[in-house]
């Protein structure tokens, strides 16, 4: 008999949930073959020197529309080591809620000075920090009314940590009907960027989120 | 970790899906093509050139666009590229084993090489899978007819009607030499290839 592992959850009204979540439980890994589970990814600096500030699309070029806004946060392991040099690629739709993707077919409005994506790396200590332009919500199931809150997509890779995550904003109205947050449950919480004023001028606020990488793959090598 | 590490532990930020628009420019083509070093320079691992190609479908036997897929194996000699194996004379200086693409429409193509047998498994490939709706899921693909199938512990460990569900089956050689082989993945479903639990494992 195989172990089983967990039953992944269906996101609650999310129809491409439906149609990829895998039915059957997850099959645990025999102990012996565990380590050839975990990836290692090339340290990568793939980033360009002006990626951090997503709020114009080249440094001589106009700000793009809504508020501009500042993330910043630590990336560490579980065991609270830092991670550095990690690539954190970021994308977010613009002030009106359309990403700058050939399959965004929503008809919102493109806005001519936002790109949407960018590239940071963690420091020595493991911070980061980007500035982008507030996204906005949209409009995921037409037909029953049900909004995507604003995010922002975060993907992260260095060594054998790997995380692809969302930061929500704080007391966002759609936030409670968002399929994942309904199935991260109180732990959605730690998906919530944190609020603070920001001495800088040139973004209205920012927002603090400290990334945790968990399982035993964030941790595989230390 | 231990009991206290566990105790002290930070609690992890959840995953989540990474939606449909997963950036195409976020694309790397040296991550799909581990054959390809760098067009001005007479470089690449050792190793026969492998074509890994299939599709990506869903409840329904649909299509499933936009799936970010990444891979990870050992290299020709079985070696796979960790801090544990830094400085091994197996390390094959031209390779590094990790590769990413992004599904154009459901359908994929990855370049590379063989993998050789690591001590006391069949030669296989970490295949993983991000997409809109799910979170990361993981498995691991195998080489149908390799003599080494037999005895992995990982296909031993699994129900016999799940075993060919992992298997790649080959399909042909391309002009250059390539060994082409496919496989398709079914995230759910009839027929839905095993996936593992990485966190719990
Ligand atoms: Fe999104």
């Amino acid at each position: 008999m195989t172990k089983l592992g967990r039953q992944i959850g269906i996101g609650p009204t999310d129809n491409t949930s439906d149609q990829r979540t895998p039915r059957q439980r997850l099959r645990l890994i025999p102990e012996r073959v565990r380590d050839s589970f975990v990836p290692v990814v090339p340290a990568r600096a793939v980033t360009r020197q002006h990626e951090w500030d997503m709020t114009r699309i080249a440094p001589d070029m106009p700000r793009a529309d809504g508020e501009a806004i500042e993330v910043t946060g630590t990336l560490r392991t579980e065991s609270g080591r830092p991670l550095r040099g990690a690539l954190l690629e970021i994308w977010n739709a613009n002030h009106y809620g359309r990403y700058r993707h050939i399959e965004d077919h929503s008809g919102l409005k493109l806005d001519d000075n936002f790109f949407g994506m960018g590239r940071v790396l963690t420091d020595d200590e493991g911070r980061y920090r980007f500035w982008t332009i507030s996204p906005g919500a949209y409009l995921a199931r037409p037909d029953i009314g049900r909004w995507r809150p604003k995010h922002i997509h975060l993907s992260i890779s260095g060594g054998s940590s790997r995380l692809i995550t969302q930061m929500y904003f704080p007391d966002e109205p759609n936030n409670a009907t968002d399929p994942m947050a309904v199935l991260m449950g109180d732990g959605f919480e730690r998906n919530i960027g944190k609020s603070y004023t920001t001495p800088e001028t040139d973004v209205a606020q920012g927002f603090q989120f400290d990334i945790v990488v968990g399982g035993r793959n964030a941790t595989y090598f230390e | 970790m231990n009991d206290e590490q566990r105790a002290n532990a930070l609690l992890p930020t959840n995953e989540d899906t990474c939606g449909p628009y997963f950036p195409i420019y976020f694309g790397d083509d040296s991550l799909e093509d581990l054959t390809r070093i760098h067009p001005g320079v007479v470089a690449g691992p050792s190793g026969q050139h492998l074509i890994l190609r299939g599709r990506v479908l869903d409840r329904h036997g649909s299509l499933a666009n936009g799936v970010v897929m990444e891979f990870w194996q050992a290299n020709a000699k079985g070696l796979y590229r960790t801090p544990a194996t830094e400085g091994h004379a197996d390390i094959d200086p031209w390779f590094h084993g990790y590769g990413r693409l992004r599904s154009r429409g459901g359908d994929y193509t990855f370049r590379t090489i063989m993998p050789g047998a690591s001590e006391g498994r069949a030669p296989n490939i970490t295949v993983t899978l991000f997409s809109d709706g799910i979170n990361r899921i993981v498995t691991q693909m195998f080489f149908a007819g390799h003599p080494a199938n037999d005895s992995d512990p990982l296909l031993q460990a699994l129900e016999s009607e799940d075993r060919p569900r992992l298997m790649a089956t080959r399909d042909g050689t391309a002009e250059d030499g390539a060994e082409i082989y496919r496989f398709d993945i079914i995230m759910a479903g009839d027929n839905e290839t095993p996936f593992f639990d990485d966190l719990e494992s």
